[in-house]
């Protein structure tokens, strides 16, 4: 079992804690150095946190739990305009990143009112790509409730937030929804404000939850950071990608940030000690996201063994 | 007709409590945001949310002068020209076209950064830099804008010299809407 944890601390001697970490037979998911900050978003053998606690009480580091950790979410508007940004589109997405996860803001082309909005086929597959889907709505009761149509079709668990009080039940295709949200033009920085997003990340921990649940009942042939690890390796050009993490985690999967034509052979044909290649226990597929490769890893119960 | 700045301020959304209070923060937040609290004396809101519309109407506070040349800087005779020392370079950009378009670029020369010099017998003194009143309008426009829910794209706008009425709807607007929304505000100014 691997614990999400987030490391921050200062640069020197942080490759200290990374090589523990490797060491451990973790995974680092992402580095982010900010001058002379460094923030490392890692996945920790449950039974050895001590020991990484140790040392980054000796690096005089920060260590917590990143519950959201190795998970990509979206976060959608209803328009780019700047009725719904960035306040709090941007504040929820922060905020989800802070506590590990990786959060994709979209906003949608013909999302706005309540008569004429829709969504199409490709935004809805671009949020399908994700593990949970947070939409941004906003003060009107009425509004809220004759917009469901816009996430009616989705297969990922979707997360509501609004304003004013509402019940579960109004909201039937709803995961859950997340009150006090609203529309807003000032950054969140009230306790309640704040409290707020805190009930949208645990809402958030609950619909990954609901996700892991179903996935374990028909367990992955090999783990998302595992693969991760081995293209890494194998395919040394993704680290040459500018994108500030060059492979998005998520659940069933991996995003890598190449461009698909010119890689996706490479990624399928990436082996594993076991003599399988990628392309054997997964979909490699090009994604919604610009030209990025999209790979799914299939079940046991399609490919009969676990590597 | 004196008013205090924003001295009455309602928001009405029938059936919309919680949209109500949100709409006030909002709306005080883009009004601060735009430096027109002080501008507007009364402001009344209504919105249907069943229809839906959007509508308000404001009072205008007084009436600002248009800036001169001698509001922003100080004018003094110089060698064969005018010189003007300008305090703040909020205006400067306004100044600069209204000279050169009254005397032409040759004749306006800039010797120092807020300092400027006209190369004429005749003060630029009474020269209008900026209308207030135009700039301030435009500013309220977009503010009304902003404040308005996004989905409600058909707009009107009457802007007269004291008060302003905006509507903002989903659907087209018609000539009952705008009654209804007259009407609405009208018996929220008079209760």
């Amino acid at each position: 079992m691997l614990d999400p944890v987030m490391f921050t601390g200062g640069v020197y001697k942080h490759d200290l804690v990374t090589e523990l970490v490797e060491d451990l037979g973790g995974y680092l998911l992402q580095k982010n150095v900010t001058q002379s900050e460094v923030i490392l978003l890692m996945l920790v053998p449950h039974e050895d946190v001590n020991v990484l606690e140790a040392l980054t009480k000796e690096l005089r580091g920060k260590l917590e739990r990143a519950p959201l950790a190795g998970t990509e979410i979206a976060v959608v508007t209803p328009t780019l305009a700047i009725h719904h940004l960035p306040h709090p589109a941007c504040d929820v997405a922060e905020y989800l990143r802070r506590h590990g996860a990786k959060s994709n803001m979209i906003g949608m082309g013909r999302g706005v009112a309540r008569e004429i909005s829709q969504m199409d086929e490709y935004e809805t597959a671009l949020i399908n790509e994700h593990d949970a889907v947070v939409f941004t709505f906003g003060n009107f009761v009425d509004c809220i409730l004759k917009k469901e149509h816009l996430y009616r079709t989705l297969s990922v668990p979707v997360i509501i937030t609004g304003g004013p009080e509402m019940k579960k039940e109004d909201l039937p295709y709803a995961f859950e929804y997340v009150p006090n949200v609203g529309r807003i033009v000032h950054r969140s920085r009230k306790a309640t404000e704040i409290g707020s997003l805190d009930n949208i990340v645990a809402a958030v921990g609950r619909a990954l939850d609901s996700v892991r649940a179903s996935i374990s009942k028909d367990p992955l042939t090999t783990t998302p950071p595992r693969v991760m690890e081995a293209v890494r390796e194998q395919v040394p050009d993704v680290m040459q990608s500018h994108s500030p993490l060059p492979i998005a985690l998520d659940l069933s999967g991996l995003r890598i940030k190449l461009p698909y034509d010119e890689y996706h052979e490479a990624v399928a044909g990436v082996k594993f000690d076991e003599g399988v290649t990628l392309g054997e226990i997964a979909k490699v597929m090009p994604s919604r996201m610009k030209n990025y490769i999209l790979v799914r890893i299939l079940p046991t119960s399609e490919t009969g063994f676990v590597v | 007709m004196e008013m205090d700045p924003l001295e009455v301020f309602e928001v009405e959304m029938p059936g919309e409590d919680y949209g109500a209070e949100k709409y006030r923060e909002i709306i005080m937040d883009i009004l601060q945001d735009l430096g027109l609290i002080r501008s507007i004396g009364r402001l009344y809101v209504y919105v249907d949310i069943k229809v839906p519309y959007f509508s308000v109407f404001g009072m205008i506070r007084g009436k600002q002068p248009p800036l001169k040349v001698r509001d922003v800087g100080d004018l003094v005779a110089a060698e064969g020209g005018y010189q003007i020392t300008v305090g703040g370079e909020e205006h400067m950009a306004n100044l600069i076209r209204t000279l050169w378009e009254t005397y032409g670029r040759d004749k306006v020369e800039q010797p120092d950064r807020n300092v400027l010099v006209v190369l004429s017998d005749e003060s630029p003194e009474d020269l209008v830099v900026t209308d207030l009143e135009a700039e301030f309008r435009k500013d309220l426009m977009d503010a009304l804008v902003r404040i308005a829910p996004e989905g409600f794209r058909n707009r009107r706008n009457e802007m007269g010299k004291e008060s302003f009425f905006f509507l903002a709807a989903e659907e087209t607007i018609t000539s009952e809407l705008v009654a209804e929304a007259k009407a609405k505000l009208g018996g929220m100014r008079d209760a």
